[in-house]
């Protein structure tokens, strides 16, 4: 048996280099376990949507005490990382020829085979096919049909046709406008509180971080429809205040820049957190030193922090410009009243209004999406290929700016921002959920609930809409475990390229626009299905495939961080006693990862449960879902009700994340994008 | 953990439960406001126990295209129609998707209002006019109004790609003599925006984003008696009229509540649900519901429904063009 102690002590060795033999505290290993392995997971704590779960190719071995070359992957979307991985838990001994358990990092490539036995960790051949195969069908599947509609397009001309278009010139430029200036108000917003958060000593730093992942939870018409609440002649917040703009004054959201302002505001999250995660990589005694040296804390920010976060604030800038070409709620709801069409409008509105004889037409303008989004997230590779991050000491530089007498100043304007952005149209939201007609000036007099009544007591849709929404969202979250367990076991223990392809493929459906998917889903189902000879379009069904393809990534990313925590001691210890793999599947790996399984349900229940992008191409009678009903309520100039559902749904969200930030001590350290 | 887990179960097994139990319904596709259709489904469930209605609301035009979808998926999901313009209807018994009904109430309508075969029926009569917000520095009086300086950069309208109103709105006045694209044409240099559907217009007039805009009546109408500082005017020149026809498809799985939802929608006391909500009646003998000038006194523009079926398509194109392409 190898000692455990010289393992624990390996595990640790990145944050004390080099290394020196046994702890001297006599740690065991076991007692390791319980300590969350911060190295690992803050090598890993990236962009937590948009990872890509490919880990670093197997060519960097690291032994104790040496940075290892934190090569930036194919992973388009990986923040700064300066980790060791940690090395092989045993020697390699030949007592044990069919082991060949590797951690991720871990010295030399073993590719994939899929001959069957006792390979690798000793898992069944079936587990690997069946990963394949549910992969192949949520991932590739749609993509390739897509592709090939696409490519009929082309063959018949009808591409070219389609591409010329003055109408998908113009849906071209608005969409990289909006996609561009929303990027840069989300770079602005997010890089400002994630600087805020990881260097300063301001108070309260969960609740603001908390408060400020919220914009990302609520579903974009939303926050479409409460910011347009909130300005405009006829707010009923600024009526009361008195500060409401005369007759006639054009509503300013409905503009390039309202809607590049709310695509900011929601995608500043996304850059928050991949600030925030590279900033975790930044070296403390590297800010430290030139603190003692005597520099300034601006000139330590201007040279040591700035240069340092640079990959966080692409990898962020990259991800809000691709949200920003996908999103449909915001320019739904801003960009149809100002003719301004952006391509997912473009594509809703041909498929809405022209019919179905237009199926290559759509193909081909979400392949336009794709190919967008795909030139973004190479500009970030281009932009960030080439540069050396590799860092060794510590990490995380907390606290490194006292903030002194400032620092009241820059609490009081970070809750100002969290007013502006999040509070006021939230509380818009509700006024104008409780004014009995458009246009009347709500006080305590005229104040009625009879929006609430209407969608709570008659409204069967938002009943519909609810159950379906619940529904969705349980059997999409819960569902995916199915596949994502198994996904996560074999990526963690196994590596080569069979595991890089499934990682990538994994990660694609969701980097993509929902409308691209819900457009693949629309092209593969509307034919009646071999065999069964049943069509699914028009089902709750089609709407739930095209969920499990785009949160398979959101699902398996807390699944693999407890993995990639999970020492593989244990199931080898079992397995040594002689337990089966479905045995040791049942008493070692589940209990393990059952928190964070739990953390995956609640997450994607969360974004499923408010999703508009998908399921506004796919929904039928009777199987609308919340985002559809809402934005079908404001379409119908319901948007009394309209808002009214949207409180409701707010207030889901909270409890939602509340119930997340319940279980947290339970989690592995970088599940819960608002903790640190 | 593990009560999350049964929670989690437990509204999993309800879904699957309530999805199964979804089936045998009446299905509806309208486009009515949603009080609108919940209220007129409401009432026929009262009036026929034992018929569950599941309804989808869109704007005429989106329906349609929905319709279609599913039509060829091979799946039409929807048992009846009750859509904003007989043209539509029209075009659909042309290309065979409707089930001729002959409905005892047809003898309480004029021969106008419904389609020989029994394809389609008529169930209130909704005209397009003039909202403008009560604060509106010029009262307009006829749609040539709307082209006026005063009302540059003001004025706002439904797009005849969403709802079915707006398009024989447009095609009415497109061959009326001297208004024509030509007005459209003058509308949008005067800076008039059309965009999504008549519940637009009247949130963005009441509200007084725009102050003047083109509207069904029953919304402007039933908005003021809420309290809304808004203003509708039937205009001299006439306004165009759609008159929102049931149907009931071929294909559809529930034929007998069907039929009974297309008298109830026909029968003295459908009607005078729709006159509750604020709509004109088709039905003869039924008052006109309050706020409304007499019957009589309304002029409504004709409109060739054959031609207008025929260039639907083409006035479609025509209408974007001169408006950009929403």
């Amino acid at each position: 048996m190898p000692n455990t102690d010289e393992i624990a002590c390996s595990r640790r060795g990145a944050s004390r280099a080099p290394a020196e033999g046994p702890d001297a505290e006599g740690r065991s290993g076991f007692k390791m376990l319980e300590r969350p392995l911060r190295v690992l997971s803050k090598a890993r704590r990236f962009q937590w949507l948009r990872l890509l779960l490919g880990g670093e190719t197997a060519d960097g071995a690291g032994r104790d005490g040496e940075a290892v070359p934190a090569k930036l992957p194919k992973a388009l979307t990986r923040t700064l990382r300066g980790f060791e991985p940690p090395p092989m838990p045993y020697a390699a001994a030949d007592d044990l020829p069919e082991r060949k358990t590797r951690r991720r990092g871990a010295g030399r490539r073993f590719p994939f085979s899929l001959r069957g036995g006792q390979r690798g960790g000793g898992e069944p051949a079936w587990l690997m096919l069946f990963v394949f195969c549910a992969v192949f069908l949520l991932s590739a599947l749609p993509l390739i049909r897509l592709g090939w509609a696409g490519f009929g397009g082309l063959v018949e001309g009808e591409a070219a046709r389609v591409l010329f278009e003055p109408a998908t010139f113009a849906a071209l430029r608005n969409t990289l406008i909006t996609a561009t200036g929303g990027m840069l108000i989300s770079l602005m917003l997010g890089a400002f509180f994630a600087f805020a958060m990881a260097l300063t000593d301001i108070r309260g730093k969960l609740a603001l971080s908390f408060a400020f992942m919220l914009p990302m939870m609520i579903p974009p018409q939303v926050t479409a429809l409460a910011w347009v609440e909130m300005s405009g002649p006829s707010s009923p917040l600024l009526k009361a205040l008195g500060l409401a703009p005369p007759l006639g004054s054009p509503q300013p959201l409905y503009s390039f820049s309202g809607i590049a302002l709310l695509l900011g505001v929601q995608h500043a999250p996304l850059v928050f957190l991949a600030v925030k995660a590279g900033l975790a990589g930044a070296p403390r005694d590297g800010v430290e030193a030139a603190r003692l040296a005597g520099a300034s804390p601006w000139r330590v920010f201007r040279d040591i922090v700035l240069p340092l976060s640079f990959p966080g604030l692409i990898a962020g800038a990259a991800i809000a410009f691709v949200s920003g070409i996908g999103n449909f709620g915001i320019p739904a709801i801003l960009g149809i009243p100002a003719s301004i069409e952006t391509l997912p409008t473009l594509i809703f509105s041909r498929l809405a209004s022209f019919g179905t004889a237009t199926f290559g037409e759509i193909a081909v303008l979400s392949s336009l999406i794709a190919v967008v989004s795909a030139a973004g997230l190479l500009l970030q590779q281009r932009a960030l290929s080439g540069r050396d991050y590799r860092l060794i000491g510590l990490f995380g530089a907390n606290a490194a700016f006292a903030l002194g007498r400032l620092r009241l100043a820059a609490e009081a304007l970070l809750w100002a921002l969290l007013a502006v952005v999040l509070v006021a149209p939230l509380l818009a939201l509700v006024a104008s959920s409780l004014v009995p007609a458009y246009g009347v000036p709500l006080n305590f007099q005229t104040m009625s609930l009879h929006a609430y009544g209407e969608i709570l007591f008659r409204q069967s849709v938002t009943l519909t809409a609810l159950r379906n929404s619940l529904f969705l969202a349980s059997a999409a979250a819960v569902g995916l475990l199915v596949v994502t367990v198994p996904t996560g076991y074999l990526l963690v223990r196994r590596r080569g390229a069979l595991a890089n392809l499934l990682a990538i493929l994994i990660e694609v459906p969701y980097a993509l626009p929902g409308i691209v998917l819900a457009v693949a889903f629309i092209l593969i189902f509307a034919a009646p299905l071999p065999v069964i000879g049943l069509s699914l379009y028009g089902t709750i069904w089609i709407i739930l495939a095209a969920y499990f393809s785009s949160f398979l990534a959101v699902s398996l990313k807390p699944v693999m961080s407890a993995f990639l925590q999970m020492d593989p001691a244990l199931e080898e210890a079992a397995r040594l006693a002689g337990a089966g793999f479905l045995r040791r599947t049942r008493d070692v790996l589940l209990p393990l990862i059952a928190p964070a399984a739990g953390a995956s349900v609640i997450l994607v229940f969360l974004i499923a449960a408010n999703e508009l992008t998908v399921s506004a191409l796919l929904w039928s009678a009777g199987t609308q879902t919340l985002g559809v009903a809402i934005f079908n309520l404001d379409d119908s100039g319901s948007s009394d009700l309209a808002s009214a559902l949207s409180v409701l749904v707010v207030l889901m969200v909270i409890a939602l994340m509340a119930a997340l930030e319940f279980i947290a001590k339970y989690l592995p350290e970088d599940v819960l994008p608002w903790r640190n | 953990m593990k009560t999350l887990l049964s929670a989690v179960a437990a509204a999993l097994v309800a879904g699957l439960m309530s999805t199964a139990a979804f089936a045998g319904n009446l299905i509806l596709y309208t486009s009515q406001p949603n009080e609108d259709a919940q209220a007129t489904v409401d009432a026929f469930m009262a009036a026929n126990p034992g018929v569950e209605v599941e309804w989808v609301r869109e704007g005429t035009t989106k329906i349609m295209a929905k319709l279609m979808a599913e039509i060829e998926a091979g799946n039409p999901v929807a048992d009846v129609l009750l859509i904003a313009d007989t043209v539509t209807m029209q075009r659909l018994k042309e290309a065979g998707h409707l089930m001729p009904y002959k409905s005892a109430e047809a003898a309480a309508y004029d021969a106008s209002l419904y389609d020989a075969d029994g394809a389609y029926y008529s169930t209130k009569m909704i005209t397009t006019g003039i909202i403008y917000n009560s604060s509106a520095p010029m009262k307009p009086a006829g749609w040539q109004d709307l082209a006026k300086p005063e009302a540059k950069g003001l004025v706002t309208m439904p797009s005849p790609l969403t709802s079915g109103a707006a398009l024989i709105h447009a095609q009415t006045l497109a061959g009326v003599d001297g208004l024509g694209w030509d007005y459209y044409k003058a509308l949008a240099e005067n800076g008039a925006t059309a965009a999504g559907g008549n519940g637009g217009v009247l949130k963005a007039v009441a509200t007084g984003e725009k102050v003047y805009g083109m509207v069904v009546d029953f919304m402007a109408i039933r908005e003021k008696a809420k309290g809304a500082p808004v203003e509708f005017v039937f205009p001299a020149e006439g306004v165009s009229a759609v008159t929102e026809p049931v149907g009931i498809l071929k294909t559809a799985k529930n034929p007998e509540p069907a039929k009974k939802f297309v008298d109830f929608l026909l029968s003295e006391e459908g009607q005078k649900v729709a006159v509750k909500m604020g709509y004109i009646p088709a039905r003869n003998g039924v008052a006109l519901p309050e706020g409304f000038p007499a019957r009589e006194t309304i002029k409504v523009l004709p409109v060739d429904a054959a031609a207008a079926a025929k260039n639907a398509e083409a006035d479609l194109k025509t209408f974007s063009g001169i408006f950009g392409t929403n």
